[in-house]
């Protein structure tokens, strides 16, 4: 726990600039469904990049999106921006993102490419300080997610989760040797792609930017983490939708990595407390419930360390942190308890290894 | 004339290194062919799904990423180092018995791989497709480790579905291999560096896949030692082979050559 704050705060710490040497031409891929709050100032925010040349490919899969008005609005508020809205899913498997993006992807002149969601929200500079780190021994640079804006419970929630637990796993893991992918942003090189089969081949998991990182680093290229967080705008966010998304997570980490999601629990600060705080009592006598107590504490003090480097802290983040840390041990019992996750309107059976069976529109 | 090893191991299995890291191991060594052959074990037995869950196997999920890693090496092996590189898997059945226990490779065509299928159906299946079924290590290896001797217990009811029965496992010939007749051929089971010292195959055909492997099963091949020298990575050399009753037609005599292989 603490040295993974302590690995936060060294990965954050220093936003520095980059000094920009190699600024390789950069594609940019946008997946899109459906039009949320603060839709428009994100995809915005990519067209006032400050970088010499790079396209957006904006990619929808059907024709009556209720997104494509807003891409047409962008494109025509900036003509001089290379960029352009595909609407030609493609069937490699399962997985709808990469359907989606399929076609963008093969239509891409350029060899760098950054998928990156529609929930992403950048800073003019975000290139500069992105595409210097792919060097050749670098297969992916993926980033860390803070969650901005947040409103409603289940928003609030989705922000705990991000600014917390989220950003303390991704660099522990990568310290680890174990990175984590995220598939809001992610940037490779096209040729790395094409020598695991590219975009297509993970087109059959649900974690197709986990096993995008795990292939790569089958190559003996590593997985770099972006040296400053990018933001997600959260918006309006329901209670509902942060369980299901949660789940939906847990049950692909239950199907990647069964045996690391059975020990999770010890890494819930409830659960590690009570078996803290009975163990000091069985050693030395202790009061369980001072340790216990003393624990959260502290707990609390390293994730609000880390949230305020994320997102500024507040007191609704604070409650919003006691609520999710009580609904962890929750959500990890109804994550054990099925094998299904509903993804974008279909029900999946997940599979072994995060592979995935075809869904049912639901 | 070449040398070959049609048995090795990378991190998708329970090898050291990857796949691109085994290429330019045994590219740099002037190797002219080899086999990258992953452990896939069976999915139907407790210790098959145990390996899944320690990630020491191939599985239905990772294979994919396999397949197309092991073809875009495949032609980085030939433009780098005029190498040949076949694609391969070790398929794993193992049980508390060693007498229940077989491993096997399959090389060439992974297009039909089922870890579930019995020797026998799969054998059936992927030897017209052009892959060949090799049995690996079927007798005692002599180390303190797994053993198999299924298909050696069967190997006469076998003999039609298996392409050739590995005569050595690393530095470790088996003697009840060697002269039964059956047709033969010698891999490292390379799992790291240290087992690179180890009884090799020595091929003259053209470095094509097929050409390989028709070379392996009509049986044109001979053995060789290769030592790993710990100071002078790339030097060899070479003991010889006193070859069974089935070398007459291999045009080497009954000696392999003493002199190490000219890269």
């Amino acid at each position: 726990m603490g040295w993974g704050t302590w690995l936060a705060f060294k990965q954050f710490q220093n936003r520095r600039e980059q000094k920009p040497t190699s600024l390789a031409p950069v594609s940019i891929l946008k997946p899109l469904k459906g039009v949320d709050e603060g839709l428009v100032e994100n995809l915005e925010s990519f067209f006032k990049l400050n970088y010499p040349v790079y396209e957006i490919l904006f990619s929808v899969t059907e024709k009556t999106e209720p997104a494509i008005a807003v891409v047409q609005e962008l494109l025509s508020k900036y003509p001089s921006v290379d960029a352009k809205l595909v609407c030609e899913p493609q069937n490699t498997g399962p997985n709808p993102k990469i359907n989606n993006l399929m076609t963008a992807y093969e239509l891409a002149q350029h060899d760098v490419v950054l998928i990156s969601d529609s929930n992403i929200r950048v800073k003019p500079n975000y290139l500069l300080n992105l595409v210097p780190d792919l060097s050749d021994s670098v297969g992916i640079i993926t980033a860390v997610v803070a969650g901005v804006s947040a409103k409603g419970l289940g928003g609030w929630l989705e922000a705990s989760y991000l600014n917390t637990f989220y950003a303390r796993w991704m660099v522990l893991t990568k310290k680890l040797g174990f990175p984590s992918v995220i598939g809001k942003s992610m940037l490779f090189k096209k040729s790395t792609f094409k020598r695991i089969g590219g975009l297509k081949t993970l087109g059959h998991y649900i974690a197709e930017d986990y096993m995008a990182g795990h292939s790569i680093q089958k190559l003996d290229l590593t997985v770099e983490l972006m040296r400053s967080p990018i933001e997600q705008f959260i918006g309006p966010y329901s209670y509902q939708n942060f369980w299901a998304r949660h789940l939906r997570w847990g049950r692909i980490r239950k199907s990647i990595a069964p045996i690391a999601f059975l020990i999770e629990p010890l890494f819930f600060s409830t659960v590690s407390g009570i078996i803290g705080s009975f163990s000091l009592k069985a050693l030395f006598g202790f009061s369980p419930l001072l340790v216990w107590f003393s624990h959260m504490a502290l707990w609390g003090i390293c994730d609000g360390l880390i949230y305020g480097l994320m997102d500024q802290f507040s007191w609704k983040a604070l409650g919003a942190w006691v609520i999710r840390e009580a609904l962890a041990p929750l959500l990890w019992i109804s994550i054990l308890s099925g094998n299904t996750v509903s993804w974008r309107g279909r029900d999946y059976q997940l599979l072994k290894g995060g592979l995935l069976a075809e869904g049912r529109t639901t | 004339m070449y040398l070959a090893d049609f048995h090795l191991h990378s991190n998708f299995s329970d090898g050291k290194l990857s796949i691109p890291a085994l290429v330019d191991y045994y590219g740099k060594r002037g190797f002219g062919a080899i086999a990258i052959t992953d452990h896939f074990c069976e999915q139907t037995t407790l210790i098959g799904r145990a390996s899944s869950y320690l990630g020491v196997t191939l599985t239905a999920a990772t294979f994919p990423i396999y397949r197309e890693i092991l073809k875009s090496e495949q032609e980085r092996a030939w433009d780098q180092y005029g190498m040949c590189l076949i694609p391969g898997v070790e398929i794993t059945k193992n049980s508390i018995s060693n007498h229940r226990s077989a491993h096997f490779l399959v090389l060439g065509n992974l297009d039909h791989i089922d870890p579930n299928q019995d020797i026998r159906e799969l054998s059936d299946r992927v030897r017209p497709e052009g892959a060949l079924v090799i049995a690996a290590h079927p007798v005692s290896t002599q180390k303190i480790e797994k053993q198999t001797f299924h298909l050696w217990d069967r190997r006469y009811e076998l003999a039609s579905k298996v392409d050739a029965w590995e005569v050595a496992s690393g530095p470790y010939l088996f003697d009840e291999v060697r002269y039964s007749g059956l047709p033969l051929i010698a891999n490292s089971d390379f799992h790291s560096e240290k087992n690179m010292t180890s009884w090799k195959t020595l091929l003259s055909c053209e470095k094509k896949q097929e050409a390989v492997l028709q070379a392996i099963k009509k049986q044109q091949l001979d053995f060789q030692f290769y030592r790993e020298e710990p100071k002078r990575e790339s030097s060899y050399t070479s003991i010889p082979w006193i070859m069974g009753p089935q070398l007459g037609h291999y045009g080497m005599g009954n000696v392999a050559s003493l002199q190490a292989v000219s890269k």
